[in-house]
C-alpha cells in the first residue's frame, strides 16, 4: 500500500492518519500466532462490534490488549472471567483510528486439563531447579506458637476442623484467621495478599494454609507461582493442608510442613497441653531429686576415698603384726640409736608397751 | 526472666540443667546455681501455660478491603 506524504522542502511529512495506516498495513505482514496469558479487564457489550480484554503475563505483568469480533466470541460460548489462562490465536494489528496496538483474536481456547497439568509440571521443575522445594529450606515449626495464622476459604468445614482440633489440644491457643478466595482465577492473588497481610499481625509465628478437597481445577491456585513464592518467602514457617492426601499442589512442596487434613495441621502447630504439663511435671520431679542424688554421689565418693586412705595408714600395717618403737627423741629405726637400759615405747595394733632395752645387736 | 523467651527455649534449657545435675559432675557450688536456674525456668514455663488465654480473631474484613 502506498502511503501518501507531503513535501516540506526536502522533508517527507506524513499525516497521523497516513502514518497509522502505513504501520497498520505493515503489521498485516506478520503471521497469525498463539499467545498465552491471563485474561484481565474483560469487557463486552451487546452494542459493541468487538469484545476487549487484556492478556497478562503472570510472570512479569507484561500486558497485551486483545480484541475479538463479538459475534465470533459469542459463538465460542466461553465463560471468560478475569484470571483465566487462555491461548489466543490471532494477529497483531494497529487500530488506526486511535493508534492503538493490539492482538486481533480469531479464536480463544481456555487451557485444557492436559495443558494445565503440563504447565504445572514445567513450573514444578523450574521452581525445583531454583531449590525452592529443597528439604534444607524447611524450617522447624515452633513448639508453642504465640499466635497461629490461618488462611482459609469461607467454607466452614476446613476452618471449623482446624480451630476445633487446635483448641482441643491447646485451649490457650491464639488464632487469627484470614478468609479469602480459595478457588477460581481470583484465588491466587487473593491468597498471596492474605498471606502477606496476616504475617504482619503481631505475634504470628506460624501460618497454616488450608482448603478442603476439590477438583484439580479447584486446587489450581495452590500451584500458582505467585503463591508458591509467597510461601517460600514467608518470614515464618508455613504449614500447607490443601485438598486430600493424594493431591500435591506446589504450595505443599514449598511449605515447611505438609498436613493431609486441617486436623492433622492442628496437631503439627500446637502441642498437647496435657502432654506439655506432664513433661514439665516430670522435669520438676527430676530437678527436685537431683540435689539429693548429687549429695549422695559426693558422699559415696568421699566414703570410697576414706577407705583408700585407711588402707594407706600405719594402722593396717600394725594390724598385720608389726610394731612401732619410740624413744623420747622419736621413732627407733636402728639398734645403735638406743643403749641397754634405755626406756622405749612399743606401739601395737591394739595398745602399747612401756619397756626397757636389755641388749643391742648389730 | 525476660518474657520474650520462647517456651520451648526455656523448656530445652530446663532439660539440659536437669541432665547436667543428674550427671553429677557439677561442683556443689555450681549445682546450687544450676538448681536455682532450673527452678526459675520451671516457674517460667508453668507461668506461660497458665497465663496464656485462648483467643480467636477474624481478619476477613481487612483482607477484603486490602484486596485490589
Amino acid at each position: 500500500m502506498k502511503v501518501e506524504h507531503q513535501l516540506h522542502g526536502d522533508r517527507k511529512v506524513y499525516t497521523v492518519s497516513a502514518f497509522n495506516r502505513g504501520v497498520a498495513s505493515w503489521l498485516t505482514r506478520l503471521p497469525t500466532i498463539w499467545v498465552e496469558g491471563e485474561v484481565t479487564e474483560f469487557r463486552r457489550q451487546d452494542r459493541w462490534q468487538s469484545v476487549f480484554f487484556t492478556l497478562k503475563d503472570p510472570r512479569d505483568g507484561s500486558c497485551l490488549p486483545v480484541s475479538m469480533p463479538r459475534s465470533g466470541f459469542d459463538a465460542l460460548r466461553l465463560e471468560l472471567v478475569d484470571g483465566t489462562t487462555v491461548h489466543v490465536f490471532g494477529r497483531p494489528e494497529l487500530f488506526a483510528a486511535r493508534g492503538e496496538f493490539r492482538l486481533r483474536a480469531l479464536t480463544i481456547e481456555p487451557l485444557g486439563l492436559g495443558a494445565l497439568l503440563a504447565g504445572i509440571e514445567q513450573l514444578k521443575r523450574r521452581l525445583a531447579g531454583e531449590g525452592l522445594f529443597a528439604s534444607a529450606r524447611k524450617r522447624p515449626l515452633p513448639l508453642f506458637p504465640r499466635r497461629i495464622a490461618l488462611v482459609t476459604g469461607n467454607e466452614a468445614a476446613a476452618k471449623r476442623d482446624f480451630v476445633t482440633a487446635v483448641t482441643a489440644r491447646f485451649p490457650a491457643a491464639q488464632i487469627v484467621i484470614a478468609q479469602t478466595y480459595v478457588q477460581g482465577p481470583r484465588a491466587a492473588p487473593a491468597l498471596t495478599t492474605a498471606l502477606a497481610d496476616i504475617v504482619r499481625e503481631p505475634g504470628v509465628d506460624v501460618v497454616v494454609l488450608t482448603r478442603g478437597g476439590g477438583s484439580f481445577e479447584d486446587l489450581l491456585p495452590f500451584s500458582d507461582e505467585r503463591l508458591v513464592r509467597a510461601v517460600t518467602g514467608c518470614p515464618v514457617p508455613v504449614v500447607s493442608a490443601v485438598g486430600h492426601e493424594q493431591d500435591t499442589p506446589l504450595c505443599d512442596l514449598a511449605a515447611d510442613a505438609r498436613a493431609s487434613t486441617p486436623t492433622a495441621a492442628a496437631r503439627l502447630v500446637v502441642p498437647d497441653e496435657g502432654e506439655l504439663r506432664e513433661r514439665l511435671r516430670a522435669l520438676r520431679a527430676r530437678l527436685d531429686r537431683a540435689p539429693l542424688l548429687l549429695v549422695e554421689r559426693k558422699r559415696a565418693a568421699l566414703d570410697s576415698l576414706a577407705g583408700r586412705l585407711r588402707t594407706l595408714s600405719h594402722q593396717s600395717t600394725l594390724a598385720r603384726g608389726y610394731a612401732i618403737v619410740r624413744t623420747d627423741t622419736g621413732i627407733v629405726r636402728t639398734a645403735a640409736a638406743v643403749a641397754p637400759g634405755d626406756r622405749i615405747d612399743v606401739e601395737l595394733a591394739e595398745g602399747a608397751l612401756a619397756a626397757r632395752v636389755e641388749e643391742t645387736r648389730g | 526472666m525476660n518474657d520474650a523467651v520462647p517456651f520451648e527455649q526455656a523448656q530445652r534449657e530446663l532439660e539440659r540443667i536437669v541432665s547436667e545435675l543428674e550427671g553429677g559432675r557439677a561442683s556443689l557450688e555450681d549445682a546450687v546455681a544450676l538448681w536455682e536456674r532450673g527452678d526459675e525456668l520451671y516457674r517460667y514455663c508453668l507461668g506461660k501455660l497458665e497465663s496464656a488465654e485462648g483467643k480467636i480473631e477474624e481478619l476477613g474484613a481487612r483482607i477484603e478491603e486490602a484486596r485490589p
